[in-house]
This record gives structure tokens, sequence and C-alpha cells, in this order.
């Protein structure tokens, strides 16, 4: 009786197997398999950490070193321009940048194009997400319809938006086109129906995997949710805003961060719509500029470093809005 | 208060004819309790009358009112699931008052009715709780407050009480009972629970494969059921099945190997032109007794004792007639062994007979 009684703790409770059932004397045992206990919490730490070592070494080669390197950059003069030994140059990198225009331009161009895109794919996304989450004929074609933006390689449609826009052959539509640039860069500026291009670009290869995504959580939501709904409220605009944008609001958070942070680190297919010619640069050209072409590689570390804290920030904001602790479903 | 009609209602889904040629007459204040294996359309029945599923063929009315074309929201019925279906985001007072505000009612009016079934639930300090804060239990009465404030015609409950463990289950049942005798509202109540359709209903529709199998009281049901289907799902222990030949020797009888008792001369009358012919005898497990001296032989026969069940209040006895494998309710005083032979008598005049083709009852 007394064996069973005073191992069970220590066999039980802890959820260990290593506590030893065979301690000699009864008043001995609790404090000894306290101590096992803590021995095998211990022992259980270190493979946790040992379990855990590998993807700590993976993800500080490829994250913490480049990023830790790159902070150390901004910090620095280095350049391949530069003959002498790199030195510390503290914040003057920073300070420098700020005083420019062209980090002010940039600065604004990428704001504006992150919150115009993400505002036109979030919408057009959730969209396509209603218009798919109800059966319908035909309705895996118009999915595929929907998901072949984002399927297809940006390389190859990025030239067929070029051509759309800029027509390769002189036709009617090419005229026409020729009109809308003269127009839109006429009110705009020079490289305004380019920069247009990007934008438009972005939208259409962004809200279809923003539309697939946010189909993916309308499935994830129990269909009662809905039913409900409809048996209690009067209109299809009530239940979107009282029911599906809040029971989505998670998904929404996930894809408005996604969304903004391809916009804000955007460079490939601004380069590639505007061959280069960019005369409405973002943060992510600007700083390409700035290295690659201009030497400056402290400058365009720090530009580039600057996007981080306000993309933390967004997150923050984002993950507070929408996914707040209570919203989890019931 | 409404009744509801429900006139040769069909649901036909591509390849599935889910619900076929269903009439119902549902009275006002009536408790009406649809019951079937899954798959058999009670489901696809109730979210027909709801709106959620559209109509095929025939037509359903709520009231005066042919409701076929009516979206479900001008329907004036409240729906109570199986998950509940509450809103994550709100809490349980928003939840309740969600219906109602959605129909603009005053605020006042709102709190009024939140509280008022806030109280018969007993739920009064859980309203500013988020549904993720509450039990099971009290998920399931938030959802029967929300649809309680409506005033609803009729209330549709879609196995309401499945989700929850078998204890509050039981506990809940009442509450609904006696709910409904307090709010006297046509209800609609879908379950696959045999014991909880016999338990709520005023009356119960059994349905197999979309077709109503018999509409009746639940003792009605019981002791009179329509079919070998009706009969093998109402009652649990399940009732008995013994394929028997019915032969005519002056008396009748009813007889399969191991198997031998004399059909009492009021049956005998319906069961005569099935005389030579094969016929499921049913017997509830109830109806079943060891026998004694003075049993006669007629109504009695040998078996060997399989499994013994003691449940306490019975003993439920797994036993072999021959081929024949049956459940006998017995005492719990009976003492018996596995292995043991005994001899069962039955209550002949609770005997039950099926054709062995249409499987309806003799």
């Amino acid at each position: 009786m007394l064996e069973g009684a005073a191992t069970a703790p220590s066999s039980g409770v802890g959820g260990t197997r290593t506590a030893s059932p065979q301690t000699p004397l009864f008043s001995a045992r609790s404090e000894l398999s306290r101590r096992y206990r803590r021995r095998s919490r211990a022992r259980e730490i270190v493979t946790a950490y040992a379990l855990l070592t590998p993807t700590l070494l993976l993800l500080s080669l490829v994250l913490a070193y480049p990023l830790a390197w790159e902070v150390w950059i901004s910090l620095t003069n280095f350049s391949p321009l530069n003959d002498g030994p790199t030195a510390f140059v503290g914040v003057a990198n920073y300070r420098h940048l700020l005083s420019t225009e062209e980090f002010w331009r940039s600065a604004t161009v990428t704001i504006v194009y992150a919150v115009v895109t993400s505002a036109a794919k979030l919408a057009l996304g959730i969209g396509f997400a209603l218009l798919l989450a109800r059966p319908f004929r035909g309705r895996a074609l118009v999915f595929l319809a929907i998901f072949l933006p984002w399927a297809y390689p940006a390389s190859v449609s990025v030239i067929g938006w070029y051509w759309t826009l800029s027509p390769p052959i002189p036709t009617a539509y090419s005229v026409f086109m020729g009109t809308m640039k003269y127009a839109v860069d006429g009110a705009f500026g020079g490289g305004a129906w380019a920069f247009l291009s990007v934008i438009l670009f972005n939208i259409w290869r962004g809200s279809s995997f923003i539309g697939v995504f946010l189909l993916a959580g309308i499935n994830a939501i129990p269909p009662e949710l809905f039913e409900e709904a409809l048996l209690e409220s009067k209109s299809r605009w009530q239940r979107f805003w009282l029911v599906t944008v809040p029971l989505l609001k998670p998904f929404i958070a996930l894809a408005i961060f996604l969304s903004l942070t391809t916009a804000f680190a955007d460079l490939a297919n601004v380069w590639m719509l505007t061959a280069g010619r960019i005369v409405f640069p973002v943060v992510g050209t600007h700083a390409y500029w700035l290295a690659i072409k201009g030497g400056q590689y402290g400058p365009a570390a720090a530009l580039s470093l600057m996007l981080v804290p306000v993309l933390l920030a967004t997150l923050l904001v984002l993950f507070r809005i929408f996914d707040s602790p209570e919203a989890t479903h019931a | 208060m409404a009744q509801v009609l429900m006139k040769d209602l069909n649901k036909k889904y591509d390849e599935v004819h889910a619900v076929k040629d269903v009439n119902l007459h549902i009275r006002d204040k009536e408790f009406v309790v649809l019951v079937g294996p899954s798959g058999c359309g009670k489901s696809t029945t109730l979210r027909m009358v709801a709106g959620l599923e559209e109509i095929t063929s025939g037509e359903i009315s709520i009231g005066e009112r042919v409701v076929n074309d009516l979206p479900p929201k001008d329907r004036d019925i409240a729906m109570v699931f199986q998950n509940y279906a509450l809103y994550p985001h709100m809490t349980v007072y928003d939840n309740m008052a969600f219906g109602l505000k959605m129909r603009k009612f005053p605020k006042a009016e709102i709190a009024k009715r939140v509280h008022e079934a806030a109280e018969i639930l007993g739920i009064q300090e859980l309203l500013k709780r988020k549904p993720r804060q509450l039990s099971g239990g009290q998920r399931q009465r938030v959802a029967v407050g929300r649809a309680i404030v409506r005033h609803p015609q009729v209330f549709l409950f879609d196995e309401p009480l499945s989700n929850l463990d078998a204890k509050l289950r039981v506990q809940m049942r009442v509450e609904l009972k006696r709910l409904h005798d307090r709010l006297e509202t046509t209800a609609i109540y879908v379950t696959h629970d045999q014991v909880e359709a016999m338990t709520l209903g005023d009356r119960v529709v059994v349905m197999k494969d979309g077709w109503v199998q018999q509409v009746g009281e639940p003792l009605e049901l019981y002791s009179k059921p329509a079919n070998r289907f009706v009969a093998g799902f109402i009652g649990s222990p399940a009732m008995n099945f013994i394929e028997a030949g019915i032969k005519d020797g002056g008396a009748l009888w009813a007889e399969t190997a191991g198997f031998r008792v004399k059909i009492p001369p009021d049956r005998a009358e319906r069961l005569k032109s099935y005389a030579g012919q094969p016929v499921t005898v049913g017997i509830r497990p109830e109806d079943l007794r060891l026998a004694t001296g003075g049993d006669s032989s007629d109504h009695t026969f040998d078996a060997v004792v399989d499994v013994v069940e003691p449940l306490g209040s019975e003993i439920l006895l797994d036993v072999k007639a021959g081929s024949n494998t049956m459940v006998a309710r017995v005492e719990p005083t009976v003492r018996v062994k596995v292995h043991e032979p005994i001899r069962l008598a039955l209550n002949a005049e609770r005997l039950h007979f099926f054709d062995k083709k249409s499987e309806a009852a003799i």
C-alpha cells in the first residue's frame, strides 16, 4: 500500500519515467523524488534546446547573419568605391538619407503604392472569395481564371502587361493606348503611365492571391454562422459587415500585411515593367540604385533597414485591430 | 403561434433524392420530432422549412402563409444549430440581441427580452462573456436564448444536444421540454437519437431514406410500429427479430429451428393468409422473461445465455435459441451464468409480425 502511494507522485504527476520507485526509506522519498523530478526537468530543457539547434543554426545563417551585416554596413562608409579602410560613421548614413529629397520622394511613392494596391487588392480579393464561396456551375473554371495571374510566372505575364499598355504593333488600339499614356503622363508627369502599369500589375496579380487566401478563410468558418445570419439579418450588406468581415478578421489582417510587405519591398516588378527607367522610385528601387549603381552601400543598407520598424509597427497595429485575443472561434 | 404544413415535399440534389413526398401537418403549439438515421432526410426537411434549402417540389406553409418563395429572414422562425453557431466576436448579450437588432427593435425592448430569456435559461451572469469563455452546455443555452428572444412562430432545432456529453444532454432535454411547456411555441426538432425523440416529442416522425415511415405519439410508435424499421429503431435495447414460418395445424404457430410459439387467437385471423410463408417475428426485450413452472409450453422456448449485462435496475441477457440471437430484459434479481441453458417465456399478446417482403406490420 505505502509503496504505491508514495511512488505515485513521482511517476504520475511529474509525467516522467526517470524517477525511481525503488527509493529505500519512506521519509526520504518525497524529497528524493522532487530532486529526481527537477533533474529530469533540466534534462528535458537541454534536450529541447538540442533539438532546436539545427533550426537556430539555419536561421542565424540565412537571417541573423545577413541582417546583422546589413545593420553594420548601414553604420559604416563601406563601399567598393572607397580606397581606404572602412570606417564607422554612426548614424550619419541615416541622417544623410533623411536630408535628401530622393528619400522622401521614394518613401512617399512607396506608401502610396502600398496603400493603393493593398486597398484595391483587398476589395477585389474579398469579392473573388465571396463569389467563389458559393457553389455554381463552372466554379472550377472561374477559380482557375482568378488564380491564374498568381500561378503564372511574373516574368512572363509582366511582358503581357507591358505590351497591353505599350502595344508593340501599331493598330487602332496602340493609338488609343498612346493617347492614354499621353494624357496620364501629362496630368501626373512623365513616367506616370509606366508607374500606373506597375500598380495595375500588382493589383491584378495580388488580388488573385488574396482572393484564394480569403476563400480558404471563409471555408474555415462553420457554415451555420452564415446560415444564422441568413435567418436573422435583412440585407447582404448587413451580413457582410456584421458577420463576414468580423469572422474573416484574422485572415484579412494577414492578407493586408502580406500585401503591404510585398509592396514595400517591391523591386522586381517596378524594374521589369519600366525596364529600369525609373521616374517614380520606391524604397526598393532607390536602395538598389544607391547600392548597385551608385556604390553607396551604407546609405542603401540604412534605407532598406528603415522599412523594418515601419513594417513591424504595421504588423502590430493590424493584429491589434483585427486579431484581438477574443476573436477566436467559439 | 402557428401550424406548419408540408404538402408533397420533395428535395432532389443532382444524384440524390433526399426527401420524398413528405406530408406533415404540425399543429399549433405542437412539439414534433423528426428522427431517423443519418441521411434519412430529416435535416433537409427542417432546412427547407427554415429556407436554407430550396424546395424541389411541394409546398410548405407556416401559419396561413405559403413560404416557398420567402427568404429565411421573413419566415418568422428561429433556429438552434448543433454547433450553437454563436458569433465569436460578440458577447452573449449581443449574440442574443443580434436578430432583434437586425430587425430594428427599440433598445429597451431588446434589453427586456434578452434579460427575460436569460432569466428563463439561468444565464444572466454570462451576458457579458464571449462564447469561447462558456462551456458547451452554456453555449447551447445561449443559442436557445437567441431563438427565444425573437418570439418566433416556430422553433427549429437541428440536433441541438448532439455536441453535449451524455449527462448534460439528459439535463438539457428536460429543460427544453419544460421550456416548450412554458412558451407553447410550435417546435420542429431533428435528432438521430430515438430516446430524445420519445422524451421530447408530442408526436414523432420516423424517417428513412427520405420517406416518412410513421407519424405518431411516442408510445404509439413503440407499441404499434408500422413496419420493421420503426420497430427496430424505436426502443433500446432494440426489438428482437426472428425469421420464422407460419404453420397452420389447427392453431397457428410461428416456428423456426429452436423457436416455436403459438400465435394467440386474436392475432391469428390476420396471419392466416401467411400460413406456409415466412414472416418476421418481433419481440421486445422486456416481453421476454425466465420461464416458471406455470408457463404454458405454447409460449416458452429453450435458450443458452451468451452474455450477461447487469445494468443495476435490470439485467440484459444476450441469448441464443437455435440459430436465433436475442436480448431479454430481466429482473435484476435473476442470477444466471454465461453458457447456462435457460427457458424463456414470452408475452404472446405483445408479439409483432412483419411481412418479410414489404416489412410492413401484419
